[in-house]
């Protein structure tokens, strides 16, 4: 049925777009040629390196504040909403599709959006650039780690019980240890999408790659961009590297 | 130490297990023979709290085994072990063992412990008595399946239960491996005079272990007596597969 129907959007969509004209515009051709042109003639001077290297920081730094308040909002509202250590069935429900309606709203609205609101409301500080992250990419981390605190394998859980431990014990001794490499290995991947996030959330005048991306788009230096770019690219591979290390250490 | 009177519990399409009434002393070490879906497991969870009977009562010591639920009170009476050592893999030995303390620990202590682990020396001792010492502080999961079941031992030396019960704790080995477990079993049971109740499927392993056998058919005990009484004969009319209740 969903599929049907999103076989009927994509094909609506195809309708949609207006086949007459040519799809790439005329002069498009020589625009596209001369930006990737300048692929081979990156711009390395040491004044625009550092440049670079700032611009760099600043977006590293975010994406790192970004996802570790996010980490431990998640972690908070992630164990609220897994109902795992709740007592009784009576105060588990409302608790969790409470706290899972609240994760909702959190990650509803896109870090972009999050961002416009936070300069707005507190002007461009590096405090906006950061909570427009933390506060969406906190509601995916939460759902994700309430979903893995409930799938742990559960005869290890028996085991604890039976030896007398109460369910925050529990929680520590088994479901903690157990979830904790996905856990971890989901964060990365999240820490991965904030570097992203916050190079493009700098489009909105938030110092960053996507700030000086903007500034050498406008100056149409193209061997600029491509620099920068480089730099966004070397980051996110940095991070991957990173994150394999920590979890081939961590999982089984 | 346990006793069961008119005991019953039926699961829908699974064996039931007829109304039985069994007494069991303190210190006794009693293995519960049976084929696959005679209601082994069933006994063993009604024994330890972790399901209730339909009918009937259990009372562990004199008490009410409803009564006690779960927690400490239960984990000082009965200790369980299972096929599968229900370890949480990515701990270290030590806090595995250690887990056994949850039930009197209080709730920072038990933390504290995973990162500083607390009464070592306990932890030590139990692995000693089962010959890892040397696994301390290795990762669960990196041990093989009798060191796991060595640990799973050691969490419940560490417990100290007045009771174990084991539900096939050594079906998932090698022969080898399974009559030195069962053996270690029995012999840290009667060290600290703590009553054993194991299922097995080994014959040879509960005569040479054990003292007392019951047999399961159907639900049914069909034979309850000293291992020494238990005959070739009743052996095989235990595990015919002629009338033996399907299972699906």
């Amino acid at each position: 049925m969903l599929t049907l129907l999103l076989l009927a959007a994509l094909g609506w969509s195809m309708w949609e777009v207006d086949w007459t004209g040519p799809v790439v515009h005329t002069g498009g051709a020589a625009a596209a040629g001369e930006f990737f042109g300048a692929l081979f003639s990156l711009d390395l001077s040491p004044s625009f390196l550092m440049v670079v290297l700032e611009a760099s920081w600043y977006t590293v730094a975010y994406a790192v504040a970004g996802i570790t308040l996010a980490g431990s909002l998640g972690l908070v509202l992630g164990v609220v909403a897994s109902g795992v250590l709740a007592r009784s069935r009576s105060v588990r429900w409302p608790v969790m599709v409470g706290t899972r309606a609240l994760l909702a709203v959190l990650r509803s609205i896109h870090e972009l959006v999050w961002a416009w609101l936070f300069v707005v409301a507190i002007g461009l500080s590096p405090m906006a650039a950061i909570l427009a992250l933390a506060i969406p990419y906190g509601g995916i981390l939460g759902r994700i780690y309430s979903d893995i605190l409930n799938d742990v394998p559960q005869e290890p859980l028996q085991a604890l019980r039976a030896s007398g431990a109460s369910e925050w014990k529990v929680f520590l001794y088994g479901r903690l240890p157990m979830a904790l490499p996905d856990m971890l290995s989901y964060t990365f991947y999240r820490f991965e999408c904030a570097v992203r996030a916050a190079a493009v959330m700098s489009f909105v005048g938030i110092a960053g790659l996507g700030y000086q991306i903007q500034l050498s788009l406008d100056d149409l230096k193209f061997d600029q961009v491509w620099t920068l770019l480089l730099f966004l690219t070397a980051i996110i591979v940095l991070v991957d590297l990173w994150s394999s290390l920590v979890r081939r250490r961590l999982v089984l | 130490m346990f006793l069961l009177e008119g005991v019953s519990k039926a699961y829908p399409r699974s064996v039931a297990l007829a109304p039985l009434s069994i007494r069991i002393d303190a210190g006794e070490k009693v293995a519960v023979l049976g084929p696959s879906g005679s209601g082994k497991t069933t006994l063993l969870h009604l024994m330890g709290g972790v399901i209730q009977p339909d009918r009937g009562s259990i009372t562990v010591l004199g008490r009410p085994l409803a009564s006690l639920g779960p927690g400490r009170e239960l984990a000082d009476l009965v200790g369980v072990m299972h096929q599968q050592f229900d370890l949480v893999p990515h701990l270290a030995v030590v806090h595995n063992v250690l887990a056994g303390n949850l039930g009197r620990w209080g709730m920072w202590r038990s933390l504290v412990s995973l990162v500083v682990p607390r009464e070592r020396r306990t932890a030590l001792d139990a692995l000693d008595r089962l010959g890892i010492a040397d696994k301390l502080y290795e990762r669960t999961s990196t041990l093989s399946g009798g060191e796991q079941q060595r640990v799973a031992m050691a969490r419940l030396l560490v417990q100290t239960p007045r009771a174990i019960l084991a539900d096939e704790p050594v079906a998932s080995l090698d022969p080898a491996r399974a009559e030195d477990l069962t053996k270690l079993l029995a012999e840290v049971a009667g060290e600290s005079g703590k009553t054993l109740v194991a299922s097995l499927h080994s014959v040879d392993l509960a005569r040479k272990y054990f003292c007392r056998a019951i047999g399961l058919r159907n639900g049914e005990v069909q034979f309850d007596a000293p291992v020494g009484d238990v005959t070739d004969d009743t052996l095989e009319r235990l595990y015919d597969i002629e009338g033996l209740d399907s299972l699906d």
